[in-house]
């Protein structure tokens, strides 16, 4: 099976370039990270991230034949030949399909993405009722691979200020979180120009997903909840001057 | 709360829902004109003189283009901040934008009510 792959080590490449590998697989080989796993037996200097090959882990996202994905689970059966590889776009390459991904988690970080609640801890875990529990159904399951990031231009031209899909789904699933105290604090960490509204629903992100979620519609939850919001300032600044009246 | 939506408070909310509604002021507009134009039929000058001679009508253009002018600096923006990293060229591109886009609103509203 033939493969061209993008290659860059900056100790000793001045630009990066493509090359070709002709693979003979074997039946076993039936996903794109066995392919990879052949040509690094005959190439040992390809570098990329892999761990779990089952795609939990993430690790080993990449563009495969022009759209993000996972190679642990993209079969080969499905891809066209040359299977043209390349790093994840919009992030700094450290070397061959390794991507530095500072920026992303620094994103994700930035929406707390962790349950804020300020009461005594229960002596057993915050219980939530099953329906409350369901409202986080795909949403908890991202496994923060970056492709949906990666595959926005919103991303590609403002990667310090747009969140991007994967930290505005984080974001939206702490939102709402029945155990989480933070609601208003998380919409406002949102409300600077850029860092919600950069999105312009062109969908890569749900197209490209290896888990098959929705971040698009994560990010619209989120504007709806900012309606919210907004009523219920209303409501409470009413309450404010009725109470100041009386 | 609409209005809440739109003050200081919410500065990106208050971009993104002032093009939806921009943009939905305008499409009713286009729905409008359209169907004038289709009834009117304005065929020569004198029609056309006609056609936009209801104070009416051109109080409604002239919101129109307001509208457009909003959605125009608001999507244009964008594409500058995301297309023109250079922080003084963008800076010289925004300030003819917003020179272009009071001299269309002026331009518009001289012809309407002149």
């Amino acid at each position: 099976m033939k493969f061209s792959i993008y290659r860059f080590n900056p100790d000793v490449d001045k630009k990066p370039y493509m090359q070709d590998y002709d693979v003979v697989l074997e039946d076993s080989d039936q996903m794109l990270l066995d392919a990879l796993m052949r040509i690094k037996d005959l190439d040992d200097s390809l570098s990329l991230r892999k761990s779990c090959r089952e795609g939990v882990c993430g690790s080993d996202s990449m563009n495969i034949n022009g759209k993000n994905g996972l190679a642990c689970i993209t079969k080969l059966s499905d891809l066209e030949e040359p299977v043209v590889l390349r790093p994840m776009p919009g992030l700094p390459v450290i070397r061959d399909l390794v991507v530095d991904m500072t920026q992303f988690f620094e994103n994700y970080n930035s929406v707390k993405p962790y349950l804020v609640n300020n009461d005594a801890p229960p002596t057993t875990e915050r219980l939530q009722s099953p329906a409350d529990r369901a409202k986080l159904d795909g949403l908890y399951e991202c496994i923060l691979c970056g492709a949906c990031t990666t595959s926005c231009p919103s991303f590609w031209w403002n990667p310090d200020k747009f969140v991007g899909p994967a930290g505005l789904m984080q974001a939206y699933r702490f939102m709402v979180d029945s155990r989480d105290q933070a609601l208003d604090e998380r919409l406002d960490n949102l409300e600077e120009p850029d860092r919600l509204y950069r999105c312009h629903n062109i969908m890569n992100c749900v197209e490209v997903c290896p888990k098959k979620l929705n971040p698009n519609a994560a990010i619209a939850n989120i504007k709806d909840l900012k309606f919210e919001q907004a009523r219920e300032h209303k409501n409470k600044a009413k309450k404010h001057i009725e109470i100041k009246a009386v | 709360m609409w209005i809440e939506l739109l003050t200081k408070r919410y500065p990106g909310m208050r971009a993104w829902l002032s093009q939806r509604l921009t943009g939905l002021a305008m499409a009713l507009y286009s729905v409008l004109a359209v169907g004038r134009f289709f009834y009117l039929a304005p065929s020569d000058y004198q029609a056309w003189v006609e056609f936009f001679q209801p104070l009416w009508w051109r109080v409604l253009t002239m919101l129109f283009w307001l509208a457009l002018t909003l959605h125009a600096w608001l999507g244009i923006r964008d594409v500058f901040k995301d297309y023109v990293p250079n922080a003084t060229l963008r800076s010289v591109l925004l300030k003819g934008l917003v020179i272009l886009l009071w001299l269309y609103l002026a331009w518009a509203a001289y012809l309407l009510f002149a």
